[in-house]
């Protein structure tokens, strides 16, 4: 189980779920994405944050 | 995020909360409670027809607030899952119990459901990580940078929206007095327009302009009507709203974005009275904020003050430089005493550089708050429930030497729930964190075997 | 009778990124005006659920047989819409992508017109391909379920252990006599308190006794072929050689530590490196009333302009240390920016100023001077120079990428940074991985890295790594170069020499000497493609036939 649908908290699922792991993720919110989905484009590449 | 919602292997439980926590490690047992969405999630195409036609228009959070959202949305465009959800307080139908039923109308696949009800969903799992994240600091209350009071004294994560191409602005950085002055404008306009309509009917009625009826009017020559009183006193509503409204128009073509900005550093971090700690991230998101703020609009300047700027991983150190040569950045090292306002609204910072050693102050379009990053405000009972210690500053604690192990076995954690940090750290402790959660799950999983 | 083309096309707003800047309706209606294309749609983002839909609703309804979408990176959105295409029941390789964002929206943002009518070439062309593209099948290879970690200090015994402890056989290899990295020069470690020597040896002791590691000391890397899931390792262990395979590699080389020849009259003695004051305090033979420690040397310059990220913890540390030994040693940290960064960093920095640490901030223009008995430095507050007596000055060095480092880089084709360090996949999304699968990354060898972080970039790199032994079978993107003219090809080997990925060799064959694709390895470059003078080589999904038809539309306008 991951608590938190942020970027940690999908890193996290999707490795163990890679791992062939079952995985519950949960999020308070009503969309995962957390803080980084706020964010308009990050550095140094001033990639597209989404 | 998209691979998340749809790996086989993720069971994802979106507007969730965990409630409660028993068991050991290799086998915890979790209540975790399923918000009611009112929105069937296998029916609903997030096609957003709803909340087009919802007339109940609240503050959006993605957008920090700069911005609307209806009570029913989608908490933001590329959302997953991409289910629409009925906020149940701002809804005229669920929460302030007047007939309205708009969005059921008009949803084509029937997805609306007000009676949906709370789901209480029983999980059963060998390890649990953490990745709680964290809440943004509020500077409200350090009344000396007048946040909350001064308009375009803004947070970095409210600056990031405007910067945004799906923000509030589209990226263009209008400030907020502006955006705040369109929204008076635009509520006078609309009191304008449905006087004018009201008195357009009545000039029709009487066959007389409205100028010519109220010279008469006040002469006491217009004699007796039922219309007369009200008349009058649509015309002068009108006098007083087209009055109100030409400085606020002749303000608003005056008003250019904002092109020269100041950004300050460790607000609510490095402060005693507030956190002790460094935030880590925010010395390179303000650098990055001005570079983007300059690649929108060349003429851009901004002025980073700050005590230490950080600049500690790969490229950091260069990009700061490159941000110094060629995106008009300067870096004031100082810290910023207080914020006024002249009556363009353009903030004001004074403050003592400790290169001149003068106490100086200069006057920007916009100051951009770098604040602190909090523990997230869940964190004091979800470290209850699940009998976790905190550290002094209020997130989870863990050893320097097991980075990602909490005090109890098999619950680990990562990312801005141990303290905060940058985005790649936080991806490297999610990759960490896995590895340890399934070190555990899979000697858990021997146990069973081994059991059978 | 091959059956009719029919091609869907999905013009994407990408919310005001591309509709901001480009006419997307106008696309949308030019797209239905091209050769093969029945079904058109415009979306605010196609990337969610809802443009997916879209899209596989069409594929089924509108029969389409091929898609196309305009929209943003291949490289971050090309996986998804591939994959959806499958899930409706269209093979993932009639799909095609157009860059409208990056090509169009992005670089002509000030040229509406002009970008929206390069966006129409692009889509043309896109569109002219995808009449062209034909299925393929994923490419699937078995995974040798072992690892190879390179490297022996924290950062490769910790990978090991953690791949070791989930049932993976490791091979651990370390170039010099002993374990231990860096960490065996260290005295204390900070913020955890603990012995660095007590900490190494227990380390050492779990890794020597686990039954899944194999421990390879005095041994180094002399030739590695293959690809993920199987790598041929040769290694030679004081002179004897011996042979295994592995599926995947961890690369923890860690860094040197810069020794500041000529600068600040560096001699070892009374002016020294932190590193050497580590091993003052481990053999007690540490003496001094007045320490002078001087930051950003050799670093955050002309030559190196980067930041070593540890330099300011590692004096905090041991300024520290030294107060805590006799609170009257006078202990003068001369700095440029405190790089405390953080909860525990920051906490530390405070606690020694308790201590009575005193911070002086140096201008990089005007740089401490060394003396006799002295350190000279200009003072910003007090707007005047400054004497400061010393008896002993410690340098701050950066950490510096280590020598093996381009040698390790050409044998596994990974690529480095300007400083040497090796490059990760992706700075914010792929720290612990390369651009070339099966290979990973953690520790020094990646950036300087406190021991917290040393430790977590461990873990998450046999994380990383445990997923392809996880799965067993690794499948492969069959975007691969093919032999299509078998009898065109002469054997020459130009291609041999010059694939980046050692995909290709050269097979004897009935009708002679011929060139041979392993599939799993290549990685659709196209170098050997354009190279090849017989142009018996193509890329599936990139065929001559299919380039030459882009150009044409390009040309011909339709």
């Amino acid at each position: 189980m991951v608590l938190g649908g942020g970027i940690a908290g999908i890193q996290a699922s999707l490795d163990l779920a890679e791992m062939g792991i079952q995985v519950h993720l949960v999020e308070t919110l009503p969309c995962i994405g957390g803080k980084m989905a706020q964010l308009d484009k990050t550095f140094p590449t001033n990639d597209c944050a989404i | 995020m998209l691979d998340a919602g749809r790996h086989a292997k993720i069971n994802l439980l979106a507007y969730s909360q965990v409630e409660e926590v028993s068991g050991e490690v290799g086998a915890f047992q979790l209540k975790v409670r399923k918000k009611a969405r009112y929105v069937n999630e296998d029916l609903c195409t997030g096609c957003g027809a709803c909340v087009e036609k919802c007339p109940s228009t609240v503050k959006d959070e993605f957008d920090v607030g700069l911005g609307e959202r209806k009570a029913i949305y989608k908490y933001f465009p590329q959302g997953i899952p991409s289910t629409h959800c009925i906020d149940a307080e701002n809804c005229r139908q669920l929460g302030q119990g007047k007939k309205c039923g708009i969005c059921a109308k008009v949803c084509q696949a029937d997805a609306i459901d007000y009676e949906q009800q709370d789901q209480l969903v029983d999980l059963e799992v060998g390890a649990i990580v953490l990745a709680t994240g964290y809440d943004v600091f509020d500077p409200s209350v350090i009344p000396e940078y007048g946040y909350g009071r001064i308009d375009n004294v803004v947070t970095a994560l409210e600056f990031e929206r405007l910067l945004s191409a799906s923000g509030p602005t589209h990226g263009h950085l209008d400030r907020p007095s502006e955006l705040a002055l369109r929204v008076e404008i635009a509520a006078l306009e609309k009191e304008l327009q449905k006087a004018t309509r009201q008195i357009d009917k009545l000039e029709e009625k009487h066959g007389k302009k409205t100028a010519e009826f109220v010279k008469e009017f006040k002469a006491g020559k217009a004699g007796e009507d039922g219309d007369f009183e009200r008349w009058a006193g649509l015309a002068e509503k009108a006098a007083v709203a087209e009055e109100k409204l030409a400085p606020l128009k002749k303000r608003d073509a005056a008003a250019h974005t904002a092109k020269k900005l100041a950004f300050i550093q460790c607000v609510g971090s490095r402060d005693f009275r507030f956190n002790r700690f460094c935030s880590s991230y925010c010395c390179m998101h303000s650098v990055k904020e001005a570079m983007i703020a300059h690649e929108h609009d060349n003429e851009t300047t901004s002025s980073i003050f700050c005590m230490d700027l950080r600049a500690v991983g790969r490229g950091f150190e260069e990009y700061k430089l490159r941000g110094g040569e060629s995106a008009n950045i300067e870096y004031v090292r100082g810290r910023v005493a207080e914020i006024t306002e002249d009556e363009s609204l353009n903030p004001i910072a004074w403050y003592e550089s400790t290169t001149t050693r003068q106490v100086e102050h200069e006057t920007f379009d916009m100051v951009v708050l770098a604040t602190a990053c909090v523990p997230s405000a869940g964190t004091p009972k979800l470290a209850e429930l699940m009998g976790l210690k905190l550290d002094e500053n209020g997130f989870f604690k863990t050893d320097p030497l097991a980075p990602l192990d909490t005090n109890r076995a098999g619950i680990f954690v990562c990312g801005c729930a141990q303290g905060p940090m940058d985005i790649p750290e936080s991806v490297v402790q999610a990759s960490s964190a896995a590895a340890r959660a399934a070190e555990v799950v899979s000697m858990a999983g021997e146990v069973a075997v081994g059991g059978s | 009778m091959a059956e009719d083309i029919r091609i869907g096309v999905f013009v994407c707003d990408c919310g005001s990124n591309i509709a901001g800047y480009l006419d997307c309706p106008s696309l949308a209606e030019y797209s239905e005006t091209l050769p093969n294309v029945v079904f058109v749609k415009e979306n605010l983002y196609t990337c969610s659920e809802t443009g997916i839909n879209e899209i596989k609703n069409a594929i089924k309804e509108e029969k389409l047989n091929r898609v196309v979408v305009a929209s943003c990176s291949p490289r971050t959105h090309e996986p998804l819409f591939r994959e959806s295409c499958g899930e409706a029941g269209l093979n993932p390789y009639l799909f095609e992508m157009v860059n409208i964002r990056d090509q169009c929206s992005w670089v002509h943002m000030q040229e509406r017109e002009e970008g929206t009518n390069k966006a129409r070439d692009l889509i043309r062309m896109g569109v002219a391909k995808a009449a062209l593209l034909q299925p393929q099948e994923p490419i699937q290879s078995e995974v040798d379920p072992k690892a190879l970690v390179i490297g022996g200090g924290i950062s490769g015994m910790t990978s090991a252990m953690a791949l070791a402890n989930r049932g993976y056989q490791v091979f651990l290899v370390e170039k010099s006599s002993e374990m231990g990295g860096l960490l065996r020069n260290l005295h204390k470690l900070a913020p955890a308190n603990v012995d660095a020597q007590e900490l190494l040896a227990k380390q050492v002791e779990a890794v020597s006794n686990h039954e899944n590691i194999s421990l390879l000391t005095s041994t180094t890397i002399n030739e590695i072929q293959g690809y993920i899931g199987h790598y041929e390792v040769t290694v030679s262990t004081n002179g004897v050689a011996q042979d295994f395979g592995v599926g995947v590699i961890i690369i923890a080389t860690g860094a040197k530590v810069f020794r500041p020849e000529g600068l600040f009259n560096y001699d070892g003695k009374r002016v020294i490196t932190q590193f050497d004051l580590e091993a003052f305090f481990r053999n007690k033979k540490f003496k001094a009333d007045n320490v002078v420690m001087i930051q950003c040397v050799g670093a955050r310059n002309e030559e190196r302009k980067y930041c070593s990220r540890i330099c300011c913890m590692i004096a905090i540390k041991n300024a520290i240390v030294i107060k805590e030994q006799n609170p009257e040693t006078s202990v003068h940290i001369l700095y440029r920016d405190i790089q405390a960064y953080g909860t525990e960093n920051e906490a530390l920095f405070q606690h020694s100023k308790q201590l009575g640490v005193r911070y002086i901030k140096y201008d990089q223009e005007r740089p401490p001077e060394v003396q006799e008995n002295a350190v000279k430095v200009y003072h910003h507050l007090l707007g005047r120079e400054l004497e400061i007596p010393q008896d002993l000055v410690v340098l701050s060095t950066p950490l510096i990428a280590g020598e093996d480092n381009e040698a390790l880089s050409k044998l596994l084709r990974v690529t480095l940074d300007a400083n040497k360090f090796f490059l990760e996949g992706h700075v914010k999304l792929k720290p612990l991985d390369f651009a070339t699968d099966g290979v990973y990354l953690c520790g020094n060898a990646h950036y300087p890295a406190t021991l917290r972080e040393a430790i977590s970039q461990a873990l998450g790199a046999a994380s990383r790594a445990s997923i392809p032994l996880a799965k067993g079978v690794m499948t492969v993107e069959p975007i691969v170069s093919v032999l299509a003219d078998e009898d065109a090809c002469r054997g020459c080997g130009l291609c041999v020499a010059l694939c980046p990925y050692s995909a290709l060799e050269i097979v004897q064959t009935e009708k002679g000497r011929k060139v041979r694709v392993i599939p799993v390895a290549c990685k659709g470059c196209g170098v050997c493609a354009s190279t090849c003078y017989q142009h018996a080589l193509d890329i599936n999904v990139y065929t001559d036939d299919q380039v030459e038809e882009q150009i044409r539309a390009f040309l011909t306008g339709s």
